[in-house]
């Protein structure tokens, strides 16, 4: 599951930390997980080019100029712009760099939403007590929640419809399985 | 993990005037606001030309006089810089990449706003900052002891650096401000275009329209730095004594002219290529087919982009470089001819066969690529170093520019408020008033610049006040149709402020019936104010995918 996009630009959920346990605890393989990421159309050698042949041609000028005073004047403002667009690329790259994780077992289900500061905000239930529902009224279409361990929360906000629908019914199976185990 | 409540219900954000319309972070709201200040910028810049001429329709001074009579040079120059910086920098660029590209780019491209809204807020602000020193250039005290800065839209050294009074200062800083605006929305359409694309929206998949603000965005990026760093030397050689480009200081003015078109042949591009998009669209739309040859149209929009950073000094023939230089310039300009042509025979090739329906919009796409035709076949004379001896700096070269911006870019903005205007405001425009204005403004237009080409080649040189009576009668001829123009232009803005206000409401989504119609055409008119926040898949916007419903 990970083609999907932000919910909203500059949008920041409004998200709550739980302690918890150490979650490196769990040896035991679970018997569901997934992780979600949303969706990034620039690929690691799209950006490549991009930034090659951006370089390229910001060089074209200063280039011409090598030994003259004007080479100086100019320069700076190449190299900011150059700087600029690196800087911004990598700045919306780790804006939407977040992920959630869910595992469940036959005895907990843990979700973990790691945050683009790298803040890891987790959850935790017992399997038997959670109710996973599909909003059909909400402002996100098919909007997917979890209910359980006395909080609400929001599962694949980013992901489209038909994908929440796909994972609504893996959990729901998965969460099946672990009750009846 | 986010609680759930942050989108459990469905219900509008309602924000007040002040905070929609001068705050805004949002792309469709700051789209309109470049739209409506280009606009304005644009009816002072038109004001300026008309202003012009009226005083060109006789031989002689009779308008633009000092007290005692004598004629004001000055005060010609002055509407000369005006108009060229308004239009240049702050009137069709902004219209067309600030304007359409922030309020239709993103929703082609299924991204729910453009990667950094409150920068995209920052570069509209920006660029009515620009628009304040700009106009106040035209006022405050400058050269001949007069006010207004008279040095030329290009500034060039070593006028610009000796110019007296601080009306040219203002006039660079308005360029500074303007070209930080255009980079920092450069850079936003940029990231959008590239990381935020709905997922399966491959590059190929993309729309044109998105693909030609990519593709100026990236010519803002790579050439306006070369122009910020050009003016801020000829404001240190006003200002701080450096010498730059003062021969006296031993510094280069030619050099000035060499990296100020290094940025000045890709700005026209600039100016050009959004339009490419735009027409793309239209008359894929009002033909009932698909583009012809989308591959082909997206290669030869980059090609045109990336050659337009090799033929700067087609600008500057004359001053004096060597024949190799010249014969070099010569071809490499010669050789935007291929993709141009690749362009403009693929919407033919699109028109042919399918049903075509001359609605205002169509009017104009077709107008575009008739005259934006016959304007780069005057380019292709012009190209020719040995041809350029004789009609440099010429009313020829005036009728070739404006044939490209005035009757091609300009045409391109009416095509595109036409077609999306009732996608923009919710109401559609009077269809019989659009045809009258696209007429009066085709009829008008040509016959402004038409006889241009004439007195051009009989020698009449541009930017000058006054002329030999020789000259008057295609003058008066070009005036009268400039007139002619001017009272589309203002009907214009008489159709476009009734749609907005008193026009017709259409519900339907896709209200011109498009048969291959980008993701805008799924949004309701005038879209809301957040759209995407639901993912669009493949079927939404690919029409070659089943549907999923």
């Amino acid at each position: 599951m990970s083609d999907a996009t932000t919910s909203a630009a500059g949008e920041r959920s409004p998200a709550a930390s739980v302690a918890g346990p150490n979650w490196r605890d769990r040896k035991d393989r679970p018997i569901y997980q997934v992780e979600l990421w949303p969706n990034q159309s620039l690929t690691q050698p799209g950006l490549i080019w991009f930034l090659g042949i951006s370089a390229a041609f910001l060089a074209l000028p200063a280039a011409t100029i090598i030994g003259t005073a004007v080479f100086w004047g100019l320069t700076p403002f190449l190299a900011i712009a150059f700087l600029g667009i690196w800087f911004a690329i990598r700045l919306n790259g780790r804006n939407l760099s977040f992920s959630e994780t869910l595992w469940i077992w036959r005895d907990e289900i843990r979700v973990e939403r790691r945050e683009p500061n790298g803040r890891r905000l987790r959850w935790q239930a017992e399997p038997f007590r959670v109710r996973l529902r599909i909003h059909k009224d909400a402002k996100i279409e098919d909007y997917l929640t979890l209910s359980g361990g006395g909080r609400i929360i929001e599962l694949g906000a980013f992901l489209a419809p038909s994908e929440r629908i796909a994972l609504a019914d893996e959990i729901e199976s998965a969460l099946t399985r672990a009750v009846r185990a | 993990m986010a609680d759930a409540a942050a989108h459990a219900h469905d219900h509008e954000h309602k924000v007040g005037f002040f905070t929609r319309w001068f705050c805004s972070t949002n792309h469709k709201d700051i789209g309109v606001l470049y739209l409506i200040t280009a606009s304005i910028m644009g009816l002072i810049a038109v004001g300026f030309s008309g202003y012009m001429r009226l005083e060109l329709m006789e031989a002689g001074v009779q308008y633009m006089t000092n007290e005692d009579g004598s004629p004001n040079g000055h005060l010609w120059n002055i509407m000369i810089t005006g108009h060229g910086i308004l239009m240049m920098f702050f009137v069709i660029i902004p219209a067309m990449f600030g304007g359409f590209g922030n309020f239709f780019m993103p929703l082609q491209i299924g991204a729910p706003d453009m990667a950094f809204p409150r920068m995209n807020n920052l570069s509209y602000w920006l660029y009515v900052s620009g628009c304040t020193m700009a106009l106040l250039s035209v006022v405050v005290p400058g050269g001949n002891g007069q006010g207004g800065s008279g040095v030329g839209w290009v500034l060039y050294a070593p006028l610009s650096t000796s110019e007296q009074g601080i009306a040219t200062d203002f006039a660079i800083f308005a360029l500074h401000l303007s070209g930080a605006s255009s980079i920092l929305g450069g850079i936003n359409m940029i990231v959008t275009f590239l990381n935020m694309r709905a997922p399966g929206m491959k590059l190929m998949k993309v729309p044109l329209f998105p693909w030609s603000i990519f593709a100026t965005a990236w010519m803002i990026l790579l050439s306006l730095p070369v122009l910020a760093g050009a003016i801020t030397m000829l404001l240190t050689d006003r200002n701080f004594g450096t010498a730059f480009f003062q021969p006296e200081g031993g510094g280069d003015p030619l050099l000035y002219q060499h990296i100020f078109w290094f940025f000045g042949h890709p700005e026209v591009y600039m100016i050009i290529v959004p339009a490419f998009g735009v027409v793309s669209h239209v008359v894929s739309t009002f033909s009932r087919k698909p583009v012809f040859g989308y591959a082909a149209m997206v290669f030869a929009m980059l090609i045109i982009s990336a050659l337009g950073f090799v033929v700067w000094a087609h600008h500057m023939y004359t001053v004096g470089m060597s024949v190799n230089s010249q014969a070099y310039f010569m071809l490499a300009t010669l050789t935007i001819a291929v993709p141009t042509g690749v362009k403009v025979f693929s919407w033919i090739a699109t028109m042919w066969g399918g049903s075509i329906e001359f609605r205002t919009p169509m009017l104009y796409a077709v107008g575009f690529i008739f005259l934006f035709t016959f304007g780069g076949v005057t380019g292709i004379v012009l190209s020719q170093a040995g041809v350029d001896r004789a009609y440099h700096d010429t009313y020829y070269v005036v009728a070739h520019f404006h044939y490209v911006m005035s009757l091609g870019a300009a045409f391109g903005i009416f095509a595109g408020l036409y077609y999306w205007i009732g996608k923009i405001s919710g109401r559609q425009y009077n269809e019989t008033l659009g045809k009258i204005q696209f007429w009066t403004m085709f009829i008008g237009a040509n016959i402004t610049f038409f006889p241009q080409h004439f007195i051009g080649r009989q020698g009449m040189p541009r930017r000058y006040l006054d002329y030999p009576e020789a000259f008057e009668f295609y003058h008066f001829i070009s005036s009268i149709g400039a007139f002619i123009s001017i009272a589309s232009f203002i009907l214009f803005f008489y159709i476009m402020i009734r749609t907005v206000l008193a026009g017709e409401r259409i519900t339907e989504e896709n209200y011109w019936d498009d048969k291959y119609p980008a993701l805008e055409w799924s949004l309701p008119n005038p879209p809301p104010a957040h759209t995407f926040e639901t993912l669009s898949t493949p079927a939404d916007w690919d029409k070659q995918q089943p549907a999923h419903h």
